[in-house]
């Protein structure tokens, strides 16, 4: 029997809530896919578009980018721009052509570690289907 | 309509009074037959001026340049330099000045009105002359493009042969200027987005196909960035060079050195250079059209930038290079910023 397809996801997730959302859901042991290579940044705004198209290039199946909800980012505002910029990235790549499945946002708090297990759940059941990335994807 | 004599002595006015210290406009060029750009620095060239359809380039790319040469003068002349300025340049202007590269008082503008017209497309009259090679380029009545070829001459409507950015313009008369020439006649296009949407109708796949197969075209030429007054950043991601290596660069340096872009043309990178410069441009980009009329490979860049400015107007009510008061579109948030796609 053929191996299942494991997307490969990379996570760029906010030092202040998120990260601290997803180190809950670890040590509640709360279980959920290891499909996911988490990116500690300081803020989902200083997350450049350039770390999102390079993550893609190097073979990334989805990319997450995730910080605190609107109200509660550690810099006041940081996601605030980040939620302008993402939108445009998004809007971006898809245009370009690749499945708007593959890049998704989320806010997740360091409380919701729930949240997190179920984002990540959700997030590699979309991409399963898909199959690899090879749109942005590096030639070998 | 513009009157070129009247644009002349303007632009001889202030060059004789010394109160800029040269001016760019256009005129005939020799290699070619549409305009070429020209700096005027003695009164008597003035005369050599023109303001036809032909009039292609956006100037304000010049202005970027002497800000960056001024830099390095130790004792700069700091008169303002006069620009020709189209309705699209003027926006390009705003959006300088909007973040505040250039003060107000770095530029002199002439303004023209574009009125019912606009610049033509040297391809698209190619194709209208069914590729018989063309001379000279006059127009009469500024309604028709009349071309010589070697079968006689050939009348063409310019409305037919405009380019695609004057088919979608938003701005036909300058938004800002010293001096006003021609009509002002703000007209707004029935469709700004046409292009852009026709794209958008096609599938996902489709569209990926699309830029696949364009964007692998792409030689890194990079002469859509050098033409693009947008693009002043003085180090680019692109660029190798933004990394010293010196006899002290250690292996490891040198190996942990992150390259966001590499210089090989394969798809790619190619893929990554245009989605950041499109990204780069997001709220910036007055589509002006050059990057896409200066590609040797005829790679519809524009579209890039006319799908993001699509976006930035439907989604945060943005138009860029239309008032320079407000803040530039990513450096700004509103609270009610939409948020759907965000779980």
């Amino acid at each position: 029997m053929a191996e299942e397809f494991e997307p490969k996801i990379v996570a760029f997730l906010c030092k202040w809530c998120s990260s601290a959302g997803s180190d809950l859901a670890g040590v509640s042991r709360m279980q959920y896919p290891p499909n996911v290579v988490p990116i500690q940044v300081m803020c989902s705004g200083s997350v450049s578009p350039l770390y999102i198209f390079n993550a893609f290039k190097k073979g990334a199946d989805g990319v997450l980018v995730s910080g605190c909800h609107p109200g509660d980012c550690h810099y006041i505002e940081g996601n605030y721009y980040a939620r302008r910029r993402i939108a445009l990235v998004k809007e971006l790549l898809e245009f370009v052509g690749l499945e708007p499945e593959r890049f998704q946002m989320s806010w997740v708090s360091a409380a919701e570690g729930t949240k997190y297990t179920e984002v990540i759940k959700d997030f590699v059941d979309v991409l399963k289907p898909l199959g690899p990335q090879s749109h942005l994807r590096r030639e070998q | 309509m513009v009157n070129l004599d009247e644009l002349k002595k303007e632009a001889k006015r202030v060059l004789e009074d010394g109160k800029v210290k040269y001016v760019i406009g256009y005129v005939k060029s020799k290699a070619s037959n549409m305009a070429a750009p020209a700096f005027v620095t003695d009164p008597e060239e003035i005369e050599n001026l023109i303001w036809d359809p032909t009039c292609v380039q956006n100037l304000t790319k010049f202005i970027v340049d002497e800000k960056k040469r001024k830099a390095q003068q130790k004792k700069p002349d700091t008169r303002p330099v006069a620009v020709v300025s189209k309705g699209c340049d003027s926006r390009a202007i705003n959006v300088l000045l909007q973040e505040k590269y250039i003060e107000r008082d770095d530029v002199f503008i002439l303004g023209v009105a574009c009125e019912d017209l606009g610049v033509i497309d040297e391809k698209k009259l190619a194709q209208k002359l069914k590729g018989k090679r063309f001379g000279e380029l006059t127009f009469d009545d500024k309604k028709n493009v009349v071309a010589t070829t070697t079968d006689g001459t050939v009348k063409v409507p310019v409305k037919e042969v405009l380019a695609e950015r004057c088919v979608e313009c938003q701005a036909n008369t300058p938004l800002i200027y010293d001096v006003f020439l021609g009509e002002e006649d703000r007209r707004k296009p029935d469709a700004p987005f046409a292009s852009v949407e026709k794209m958008e109708s096609l599938s996902n796949k489709e569209r990926g196909a699309f830029w696949q197969e364009q964007l692998s075209k792409c030689v890194r030429c990079y002469a859509c960035r050098s033409t693009c007054p947008m693009c002043y950043c003085d180090e680019c991601v692109v660029d190798t060079i933004n990394f010293a290596v010196t006899p002290d660069t250690t292996a490891q340096e040198k190996a942990l050195r992150i390259k966001w872009i590499e210089r090989a043309s394969t798809k790619s990178e190619n893929f990554g250079y245009h989605l950041v410069r499109a990204i780069h441009l997001v709220g910036r980009c007055i589509d002006c059209g050059e990057c896409e009329r200066v590609c040797p490979l005829d790679i519809p860049i524009r579209f890039l930038n006319k799908k993001l400015e699509k976006t930035a107007k439907e989604l945060f009510d943005y138009e860029p290079g239309m008032d320079t008061e407000k803040p530039a579109l990513v450096a700004s948030f509103k609270d009610e910023d939409p948020e759907e796609f965000i779980r």
